[in-house]
């Protein structure tokens, strides 16, 4: 199977010497390859306005956007739209959303941090570069110096417990190398053979003697000299063991002999709290040797997450369980997209424009009729309906309602409603009754739904056939026309009620309380 | 406090057993609360069986509690004391519990296989199945799961902890979110509970209604998990709305906040009750602070009074209301102390040998399981690990442990670890 994969992988890149394939036709080819049940046939021109508008803009795409996009009758349109997308302002902002949810989990925020995602967004910066940035902060350099907060918010105290340097290793492993090493700490894990002790002492090598700098006001983070290798045993076997820093699948660094007070090449100052600069930095090592083409958990970290990020399902799940018992469901296809985005120079932009392009992002989400429902195995039949973040929905609510420039003040109640808890990752679609009771009930997003002088139930209000009405309410909420069956139903409802802009209200609410709303489908 | 024993407020809810609903909605309008809800007399009416699990999170002493071993080298400076069943004897420092132990079975022979906290809670929690590679359910959504939620509209697995509230859908492991624990944080209904006012009755009927014909047409041909778990949380929060009144602390009587202790525990264990008479299925509670590696004597005299107190009057309370027979009541940690004393005074992590206690639904009254040796060290009878009395709880339950089974995806797994059985004496 795997080979004549190869054969065919082969025959289309020979096929097209001179120009090479895109990865997009690759990537279908492996799939359809691999597939010979029926697919969900590619998803009307509306539903992929509203999900290209939801993946690269951070919102659904207003009524007029979606109505030029329908009346559009270019046959490159779609590629078109992710074009313009990827090169709007908006992007940058989704992409920094995008990548703060997922480094910070909601542990919290900070200015200094979304200014360096944003500016990094913004610059297109490759990922092994933003990764660096990250892993070894300079606190030199103004525009990047925020990317310090990824390990500062990780370094303080909760309470009264000690600052949790387990946890901070752990993240360093899940999110940059898709390996949760959380249960290796104390003996080799217990249930994944490849992860061992020595990958959690080994990561904890490297960032262990990390502390949040007070001598700055912006986040940074000092080292303490490591001086010696570490020293850890196994619960189970007693037996004293050592590594210096390591990374997972690499060799132990070897740690250098100073004298004592010789660790610094510029010692710290007690006064001034400076922390001085290190001869041997951990942090340094880390950056240099983490963020590289060679490192395998690397490079299937990061397109497995981008992968994710665009199919709603990882090639590898858990996203942070790569091991080799828990194989990718398309290996192939996994090598394929670590290769080409190494050979695109880990160029993020890039391969969301050809994830984009393929015919698997652009499935429809529901079977068609006579075909059993989609399944829940990933085999990309059918496009997997993805959960939207507290970011994309209050964006997409106002943008429905025409009041974008309420963003601010609602950000939070929305964040508060609809975000995970703190070190919860969002990856599922998990609704709460928090949420549903916000919907129901909240000041904030009741004010969504009130008529005001031009937002979208005013609109609709001063619109006398009920029947525009509902096509008009649909298609900036749903991005869509209704069906006939919807429409008459939503006409008789309007027409039948003696109050007719609170029946208005009602219809609008509905919309907005839909799981075809609160869902990139 | 006047006499424990003597409360006239009980005479009334005797009698409102005998006089039936009609009744408990007249004493309703003298103030008591949720308690006589007309909802509450019906769910009376159908002995659905329910749970009451009691989580002391970090680690209770068996020897300050349920196996003393007053004068001996481990035993500590707490003496033991009788207790309402001759021959049974608890530490001092449950004083009320003592007096409920004939409705008591004190299992003394846990014999568990984590001694950590951060795996331990969920192990155990879990029932420490044999690893299939599936993430097992929490207890709580496991009981939902096998007796469902009942008609009371309410969620079938509620947690009422202090600090904050939310949904914990990890809970459910392979179940599914829709299986996981609404919790209730310091009290607190959640937020966003009341109707606007610009928002009629008829208003809320015809969103309802509106948004259930746009998830229905939308489900069509997709997997029907995501549109079900929506509907579902819609449907809880509406029944939450109607029943404000769970949280309304006011309507309670200053009395019985008191007989429950005026502390986050005894209120959390009121609201458990108020839940479980609502018809709530699974209602967890939960104390924190239990970790005393230092200190642990002094710790545990602060500690066990607000546990022994709101221990004490909930087992009275569904005793009384006549529920005890069809609510299974739990009261455990994920592990015991160690019976060395530590240089800090304290006691340390210990599943080798410790203790919990049950009562109600299906279990019996007034006895001890088993026994540790002379200084509480190790087991010293037939050790329970906690797959024992997950299948011992299914079995009270009325859930035959051995032939139920799950269904994830096509995959059959057992509810309780394989290799395990019933404890016979516990049962009734």
């Amino acid at each position: 199977m795997f080979r004549s994969l190869t054969c065919l992988w082969l025959f289309l890149t020979a096929a097209t010497a001179v120009a090479e394939t895109p990865l997009h036709v690759g990537i279908d080819a492996l799939l359809e390859a691999q597939s010979d049940a029926p697919c969900s046939p590619c998803t009307d021109d509306a539903s992929f306005v509203r999900r290209v508008y939801l993946d690269f803009a951070g919102r659904i795409p207003a009524a007029n956007e979606t109505a030029a996009f329908l009346a559009d009758s270019d046959e490159h349109k779609r590629r078109q739209l992710v074009d313009s997308l990827l090169a709007s302002d908006e992007f940058p902002r989704r992409l920094q959303q995008l990548l703060h949810v997922m480094f910070m989990e909601r542990l919290g925020d900070h200015e200094d941090w979304q200014a360096f995602l944003l500016k990094a967004a913004q610059e297109n910066k490759p990922w092994d570069q933003l990764v660096r940035e990250i892993l070894n902060p300079d606190p030199e350099s103004p525009e990047t110096r925020g990317a310090a907060f990824f390990y500062t918010k990780r370094l303080e105290n909760y309470g009264q417990n000690p600052v949790d340097y387990p946890g901070l290793v752990r993240d360093v492993g899940r999110l940059f190398l898709g390996v949760d090493v959380q249960c290796a700490q104390c003996h080799d894990h217990l249930f994944v053979d490849e992860y061992k002790q020595v990958d959690f002492q080994g990561l904890f090598a490297f960032v262990g003697n990390t502390f949040i700098r007070r001598d700055v006001s912006f986040p940074a983070v000092g080292e303490n000299p490591l001086t010696a290798e570490l020293e850890f045993t196994s619960v189970f076997e007693q037996v004293p063991r050592q590594t210096g820093p390591r990374l997972p699948r690499g060799m132990s660094v070897a740690v250098p002999e100073f004298a004592k007070g010789e660790e610094y090449l510029t010692p710290p100052d007690k006064k001034n709290k400076t922390p001085g600069v290190l001869k041997f930095s951990t942090l340094k090592i880390l950056a240099e040797q983490l963020p590289r083409a060679e490192n395998e958990l690397f490079t299937n970290n990061v397109v497995n997450r981008l992968w994710w990020t665009m199919m709603g399902r990882g090639l590898v799940e858990p996203l942070d369980l790569h091991h080799v018992d828990n194989p990718p469901s398309h290996p192939e296809l996994l090598e394929l997209l670590a290769d080409e985005f190494v050979k695109h120079q880990f160029d993020i932009r890039w391969l969301l424009r050809e994830l984009a392009l393929t015919q698997t992002y652009q499935r429809g989400s529901a079977m068609p009729e006579g075909h059993a429902a989609a399944s829940t195995i990933p085999d990309y039949r059918a496009a997997v309906e993805r959960r939207l973040s507290a970011e994309q929905l209050a964006r997409s609510v106002l943008t429905a309602t025409g009041e974008l420039d309420r963003l601010e003040p609602l950000t939070a109640s929305f964040t508060a409603a609809f975000a995970n808890t703190p070190r919860d990752p969002e990856l599922e679609f998990v609704p709460s009754v928090k949420a549903a009771l916000f919907v129901m009930n909240d000041d904030a997003f009741a004010e969504c739904l009130e008529p005001r002088e031009g937002n979208l139930t005013d609109q609709l209000i001063k619109t006398p056939d009920s029947g525009k009405v509902v096509d008009q309410a649909l298609l900036a909420i749903l991005s869509r026309p209704p069906t006939s069956e919807e429409r008459d139903e939503f006409v008789e409802y309007i027409d039948g009620h003696a109050d007719r802009a609170a029946a208005i209200q009602n219809v609008v609410w509905s919309l907005f309380a839909s799981t075809e709303f609160c869902l990139n489908h | 406090m006047t006499n424990p024993r003597c409360k006239t407020w009980e005479h009334h809810l005797s009698r409102r057993h005998l006089l039936g609903a009609a009744a408990g909605a007249t004493l309703g309008a003298a103030g008591l609360g949720g308690l006589l809800h007309p909802a509450v007399a019906g769910e009376l009416k159908q002995k659905r069986k329910q749970v009451l699990f009691i989580w002391i999170d970090g680690g209770m002493s068996q020897l300050e509690s349920w196996d003393p071993k007053p004068n001996t080298r481990f035993g500590g400076p707490f003496r033991a004391i009788s207790t309402s069943v001759p021959g049974i004897q608890l530490s001092e420092l449950l004083p009320q519990t003592a007096r409920q132990m004939h409705h008591l079975a004190v299992v003394r022979s846990l014999h568990t296989q984590d001694n950590s906290h951060s795996a331990g809670v969920a192990r155990i929690q879990r029932g420490d199945p044999k690893d299939r590679g599936v993430t097992y359910p929490y207890f709580g959504s496991a009981v939902a799961r096998l007796l469902g939620p009942g008609n009371s509209g309410l969620p079938p697995y509620v947690w009422v902890k202090p600090g904050s509230g939310g949904f914990k859908h990890q809970d459910a492991g392979f179940l599914g979110p829709q299986y996981g624990a609404l919790a209730f944080g310091d009290g607190q209904p959640p937020e966003n509970l009341v109707k606007r006012n610009a928002v009629s009755d008829q208003d809320l009927e015809d969103r309802d209604r509106l948004r259930r014909s746009l998830n229905q047409r939308y489900a069509v041909g997709r997997p029907p998990r995501n549109s079900e778990a929506n509907d579902y949380v819609f449907d809880v929060a509406q029944t939450l709305m109607q029943r404000r009144d769970l949280f309304d602390m006011e309507s309670i009587t200053a009395r019985e906040r008191d007989r429950y202790g005026r502390n986050d525990l005894g209120r959390d264990m009121l609201l458990g009750r108020r839940m479980l008479e609502a018809g709530v299925t699974f209602v967890k509670v939960n104390s924190y602070g239990w970790d005393t590696h230092g200190d642990n004597f002094n710790g545990h005299a602060s500690l066990m009074p607000k546990f022994d107190q709101a221990f004490a009057a909930v087992i009275e309370d569904l005793h009384q209301r006549g529920m005890l027979d069809d609510v299974l009541v739990i009261a455990m940690s994920e592990f015991g102390r160690t019976p060395r004393i530590n240089g800090h005074v304290g006691r340390d992590h210990w599943p080798e040998a410790w203790s919990l206690a049950m009562a109600g639904c299906g279990i019996q009254k007034g006895l001890v399981i088993g026994k540790t040796n002379d200084t509480g060290t190790f087991v010293d009878s037939e050790e329970h690990d906690i797959g024992h009395l997950f299948h011992t709880w299914f079995r009270a339950l009325g859930i035959d442990p051995v032939k139920t089974e799950y269904n994830n995806d096509g995959q059959p797994l057992p509810i309780a670890h394989d290799d395990c059985h019933v404890i016979q004496e516990a049962l009734i």
